[in-house]
């Protein structure tokens, strides 16, 4: 479905050369859901607006190659890319307020993107976005369509914006941390909803976030990075029974767990994660990591078959 | 229970929205509803809730950042309702608070050696000698270097930002802090931290803590009692352990439940309650209890009769007419 090879995104600053997304590469399927885990900074963004062709700085470098169903998208026309976008990739954002415009009502906004890639009539558009409110468990989406973003609830806004992430039936729907501005309770709906229409639409979901939580309920495949690049990648089972990089095995430690025994006190990741003008030579976790050698002054490349890891004590150096 | 140390009385905060003039006219919105809660010496409470609770209104009103319109407010033995800002000042020394926004918090303008003898300048007549020693062993206690002093805030990180926001709150040596979503804006691997220094300063200061959070495993973690509030009232509370293990008011078991955890190895499996709607809005809270619109357990009464917070027939008290 999508497939990102050798992927490096850096953007120039009055501070340098900020290299964003380091040589990432990975697969999406059809029908699963990967989820990509990240501490902010880590490149998990970035790295799918890269996908969606959102990164139109003018001082970003976008090196490498992704495509979608074989089409390469990097260096694609902006006006083939406008096509592709809405109906074959969609994205649903963290803020859902700054999705969706104040001054048009939900209706004319998800009819909009409908008409955009569509041969059907207006009517016909604010029909099917009845439809698809009712199918995101909007209450009453008759009266819904007439409504302007700021009369609804955040769950609700999220839910449209859903809706409208789904009016062409995209393949890849792409969300970035869609629950985290959410209520732990309405977090919950929306996390039901994703999964039961991912199950109708099978379209393939790469789902961001920074809540291992979140990952743990939703995800089929994980995906960890950190400080840009990928340090490993794995079935959710895996990642969660048995982590074999140390950033992931001492992330999901400093979790306080909800039951059972209270830990004395938290395990912790000493440091802070590197900032991105200033990223060590060597594996970038190196600093903060409890079992560093030293091969670690070079950077480990993503290795292992089913479950990868990029970590010299997991795979040690060759020769 | 030990010493109490604060006592808030059936307090009630306001505030209006809107005016005359505006569509829907000027409207009242009941952020804290009549709530009574004790603190005791060297406990730590956790205040949970969503968003709209009211938990954040709660802490600012014990702080005395908002005037409250109903109620008694006691600290250490003296009834601080009416102290006006002035009055105040002296107690402020001993009752602090610590906000979510580390850098919000900060003065850009000033070196962070300037922002921690802030409080000295202020309320005490040390020397400038002494002053510098007390923020030298004030940066060492939170874990700073000593020539951290000499930079400005922009040039930390989120996790020392709000190291920063401590050592301040801290430097008068209080006794009771306030801290609101103290480590929400941070990432997960320095919100442990965090959480592990303040544990360090509770037992080395003997501070008492109010500890507000939407995050209710790090709630869990800090805190020796819970209080769950609801649309401006508190409908559970009770010990920590109590509570997770053994809620009595069906908000807090769907609450607790709809917490994503990770699957870790050995982990039980947990029964998920999904919450139908959102939670309505304190303009025009709902009739009887509060919560009975998204209430599994609701009947008749719930409609119609507002359920107090009492003793049920366990350790911790909770407001419901069906309690579990």
């Amino acid at each position: 479905m999508l497939s990102v090879r050798d992927l490096c995104v850096s953007f120039r600053t009055e501070q340098g050369e900020a290299l964003a997304i380091d040589h990432v590469s990975f697969d999406v399927e059809e029908g699963e859901i990967l989820g990509v885990v990240g501490e902010s900074g880590s490149g998990k963004t970035v790295s799918l607006l890269a996908a969606m062709g959102l990164i139109n700085d003018p001082n970003a470098t976008i090196s490498g190659s992704i495509k979608l169903r074989g089409r390469e998208l990097v260096g694609m026309r902006p006006s083939a890319l406008r096509k592709l976008r809405g109906r074959d990739m969609a994205m649903i954002f963290q803020d859902p307020m700054t999705a969706l415009t104040p001054v048009y009502t939900i209706g004319e906004q998800i009819a909009e993107q409908i008409t955009t890639h569509q041969k059907i009539s207006k009517r016909g558009a604010l029909d099917r976005a009845i439809q698809l409110l009712a199918e995101v468990n909007i209450p009453k989406p008759e009266d819904a369509i007439h409504r302007f973003p700021h009369q609804l609830s955040g769950g609700m806004r999220q839910r449209a914006v859903i809706a409208m992430a789904l009016s062409n039936n995209p393949s890849l729907l792409i969300a970035d941390e869609p629950t985290t501005a959410l209520d732990c309770t309405v977090q919950a709906q929306i996390l039901d909803l994703v999964r039961r229409l991912q199950r109708e639409h099978k379209a393939a979901v790469v789902f961001i976030t920074h809540a291992m939580g979140v990952i743990s309920e939703l995800a089929d495949r994980v995906m960890v990075m950190y400080s840009g690049r990928i340090v490993e990648h794995a079935t959710k089972t895996e990642i969660f029974r048995n982590p074999q990089h140390p950033y992931t095995q001492a992330l999901l430690e400093t979790i306080p767990p909800l039951t059972g025994e209270k830990p004395k006190r938290l395990k912790v990741i000493p440091g802070a994660p590197p900032s991105l003008f200033r990223r060590p030579p060597c594996c970038a976790f190196a600093p903060r990591c409890a079992y560093r050698f030293e091969p670690c002054i070079k950077v480990p490349s993503l290795e292992g078959d089913r479950h990868q890891a990029a970590c010299f004590k997991v795979h040690p150096p060759h020769g | 229970m030990a010493d109490l140390l604060y006592r808030a009385k059936n307090v009630s905060k306001r505030f209006k929205v809107g005016t005359r003039f505006s569509a829907q006219g000027l409207r009242t919105v009941h952020a804290v509803d009549n709530v009574s809660l004790d603190i005791a010496q060297g406990e730590t409470v956790g205040l949970v809730g969503e968003s709209g609770c009211g938990k954040s209104t709660l802490s600012r009103c014990l702080v005395k950042l908002y005037h409250i319109n109903e109620g008694a407010l006691e600290f250490d033995g003296t009834d601080i309702t009416q102290l006006g800002v002035r009055s105040m000042r002296p107690l402020r020394a001993k009752l602090q608070m610590v906000f979510q926004d580390p850098s919000a918090s900060l003065n850009p303008r000033r070196r962070v050696k300037d922002l921690v003898a802030e409080p000295f300048r202020i309320h005490t007549k040390l020397s400038e000698k002494e002053i510098q020693e007390k923020v030298a062993a004030l940066l060492k206690d939170v874990g700073l270097l000593p020539d951290h002093g000499e930079r400005f805030p922009h040039e930390f990180s989120g996790g020392q930002r709000q190291r920063i926001g401590v050592a301040r709150a801290i430097a008068l040596e209080p006794k009771l802090l306030v801290l609101d979503e103290p480590v929400s804006a941070l990432d997960v691997s320095v919100q442990a931290q965090i959480v592990n220094l303040l544990a360090d300063l509770q037992q080395k200061f003997g501070l008492t803590y109010v500890f507000v959070s939407h995050d209710l495993s790090v709630v869990r973690q800090v805190s020796t009692r819970i209080a769950v509030m609801y649309l401006g009232s508190i409908v559970e509370l009770g010990q920590a352990d109590h509570v997770f293990a053994n809620p009595r008011h069906p908000y807090t078991q769907a609450l607790i439940s709809a917490v994503p955890v990770p699957d870790r190895a050995g982990a039980e499996a947990r029964q998920r309650i999904v919450l139908q709607g959102d939670v309505p809005s304190p303009i025009n809270p709902p009739s009887g209890c509060r919560f009975h619109p998204r209430c599994p357990r609701a009947q008749d009464i719930c409609r119609v009769e507002r359920p107090v917070l009492e003793q049920k027939d366990g350790a911790g008290l909770a407001a419901c007419h069906f309690p579990l």
